[in-house]
C-alpha cells in the first residue's frame, strides 16, 4: 500500500508533466498540483478519489462538470495521480493502477505494485523511466527506516528498486532537469540526479518544515508548515530563496 | 436545504437509539474528544472573496499561470500574485467552508465545498464567482459519529448539519464507540 502512495505522489509530480504537455496540446493550460492531491485534471476530466470511489467528471465544458462514472476502488483511498496514460490511485492497503485509454471508463490493470517496493503512504514523482518516492516510518505509515527511494519503472507495474538515501523525515518530491527536491521535517534537500539512480545530496536548507514542492518553471513553490516559501532555481542547484508567505 | 437536516435529523435519532452510551463508561471520560462542527446550508454555501490573510493550517499548493494557490485547510483558498515572480505577494482569500482540495484548469477553480463539488470562475480574480455546484459530489460527512473511535459529543440534529468532526477539550463528553 505505502508503495502505491508513494508511486501516487511520484505520479502527482508526473502529472505536472503531462499536463502541461497536454495543455500545449489542447490548447488550454492547466496548472501544476504537488504530490499528495486527491484531484487531478487529465484533459477534459477532472479525477477525484474519496474514501472509497474513483469519479470521473467531463469537463469539456470547464463550467459544467458532468459527472460521467463512478468506480468503486476499494477502501480508504488516499491518493490519485496520473502518469502517461495510467491513473495511480493509493490506498492504506494497495496501490491500483487504471488505464484511461477511454478517458470516461477507467480500467483497472493491476495492483501490482508490491508493498515491499513503495509503500502506500509514500510520495512518488516519476521521470521518463525512474521513480523517486520518499518513504517515511513515522505515522500510520509504519516501516523500518525513513529513506528516498530511486526506482526503475520500465515495467510500470513491477519497480525495481535501485537505489536509497536515508532522510530523516521526508514528505513531498519534485524535480527539475537534474535537481530534486526532497522535503523533510527539518528542511529542504537538494539532490542532483544527473545520474538517476545514484542520488547526491548536495544541498540543504534548514529553515522550516518542509511538506509538498511544485517547481514551476524557474521558482520553487514549497508548502511549509506555516505558509509558502519560494525559492528561484534560474540555478537549478542553488535554490535562492524568493520570499516566505505566511 | 431539507433534505440534508432530514437526513441529519435521522441519523441523530439512529444515534439516540444506539449511537450514544450515557452513563456506561467503563472509564472516567476522557476530556479531550471529537465534537460536530455544525452549519446552516446558507453558512455552508457562503463562497467569498475577502482580504488576504494569514496562513492558518497550511494545505495543497497549486501553480496556475501568474498565480499561485494554497488552501487553508477547511477554510478556502489563498491567492498569491506571482506575476513578477520575484516578488509575490497574497491579494486575497477565497472562503470555501470546509474545502481540502482543488484543482485548476482554464479560468476555473474545482474545489469541494463540504461534499459538494464546486467550479468558480476566476476570470476577474477580483471578483470570482460559483457558476456551478454538484451537491453530494463526494460523501457526506458522518452525522452520527467521528471516524475515530473513542468518546465524542452527540450530536443535535436541530443544530444543522455536521460539517466536521474537530478535536476539542475541556467538556464532558456522552458519546462513545
Amino acid at each position: 500500500m505505502k508503495q502505491l502512495l508513494s508511486f501516487v505522489l511520484l505520479s502527482v509530480v508526473l502529472l505536472a508533466v503531462v499536463q502541461c504537455n497536454k495543455a500545449t496540446s489542447s490548447g488550454k493550460f492547466t496548472g501544476s498540483g504537488g504530490s499528495t492531491a486527491r484531484f487531478a485534471i487529465s484533459g477534459d476530466h477532472l479525477y477525484t478519489v474519496d474514501k472509497s470511489n474513483l469519479k470521473v467528471f467531463s469537463i469539456a465544458d470547464a463550467a459544467d462538470p458532468v459527472l460521467k462514472n463512478t468506480v468503486p476502488v476499494g477502501f480508504e483511498i488516499e491518493t490519485i495521480y496520473p502518469f502517461k496514460d495510467k491513473l495511480f490511485i493509493g490506498s492504506t492497503s494497495v496501490v491500483h493502477i487504471f488505464s484511461v485509454d477511454d478517458p470516461e471508463n477507467p480500467q483497472k490493470l493491476s495492483t501490482a505494485i508490491s508493498p515491499e517496493v513503495i509503500r502506500r503512504c509514500d510520495p512518488v514523482v516519476a521521470k521518463d523511466t525512474v521513480a523517486y518516492a520518499t518513504l517515511r516510518t513515522n505515522g500510520v505509515c509504519g516501516g523500518a527506516q525513513s529513506i528516498l527511494a530511486a526506482y526503475d519503472i520500465k515495467d510500470l507495474t513491477k519497480p525495481v528498486q535501485k537505489a536509497s538515501y536515508p532522510v530523516s523525515e521526508p514528505y513531498g518530491l519534485g524535480y527539475a532537469d537534474t535537481a530534486l527536491y526532497v522535503c523533510n521535517r527539518d528542511g529542504l534537500y537538494v539532490f542532483n540526479i544527473s545520474s538517476a539512480f545514484s542520488p547526491q545530496l548536495t544541498k540543504k536548507i534548514s529553515d522550516g518544515w518542509y511538506l509538498d514542492v511544485i517547481p514551476y518553471y524557474n521558482t520553487l513553490i514549497c508548502q511549509v508548515q506555516d505558509g509558502m516559501n519560494l525559492f528561484d532555481i534560474s540555478n537549478r542547484m542553488e535554490p535562492g530563496l524568493i520570499t516566505k508567505i505566511k | 436545504m431539507r433534505r440534508p437536516l432530514l437526513i441529519a435529523s435521522g441519523i441523530g435519532l439512529c444515534l439516540c437509539l444506539y449511537g450514544c452510551t450515557p452513563n456506561d463508561l467503563p472509564d472516567s471520560p476522557a476530556d479531550t474528544a471529537y465534537v460536530p462542527v455544525y452549519m446552516s446550508a446558507a453558512e455552508k454555501n457562503n463562497i467569498s472573496l475577502s482580504t488576504a490573510r494569514i496562513t492558518e493550517r497550511s494545505g495543497k499548493i497549486y501553480a496556475y499561470g501568474n498565480y499561485i494557490f494554497q488552501n487553508d485547510q477547511n477554510k478556502g483558498i489563498h491567492i498569491i500574485d506571482n506575476a513578477d515572480r520575484l516578488h509575490p505577494r497574497k491579494i486575497g482569500f477565497l472562503n470555501i467552508p470546509y474545502n481540502t482540495e482543488f484543482a485548476v484548469k482554464g479560468h476555473y477553480i474545482y474545489a469541494n465545498n463540504v461534499n459538494d463539488l464546486v467550479v468558480i470562475d476566476i476570470r476577474d480574480m477580483n471578483n470570482p464567482s460559483v457558476v456551478k455546484r454538484l451537491e453530494d459530489a463526494f460523501p457526506y460527512v458522518n452525522q452520527q459519529y467521528p471516524l475515530e473511535a473513542g468518546y465524542f459529543e452527540c450530536p443535535d440534529p436541530a443544530k444543522g448539519i455536521v460539517v466536521a468532526w474537530e478535536v476539542q477539550t475541556g467538556k464532558t463528553f456522552n458519546c462513545r464507540r
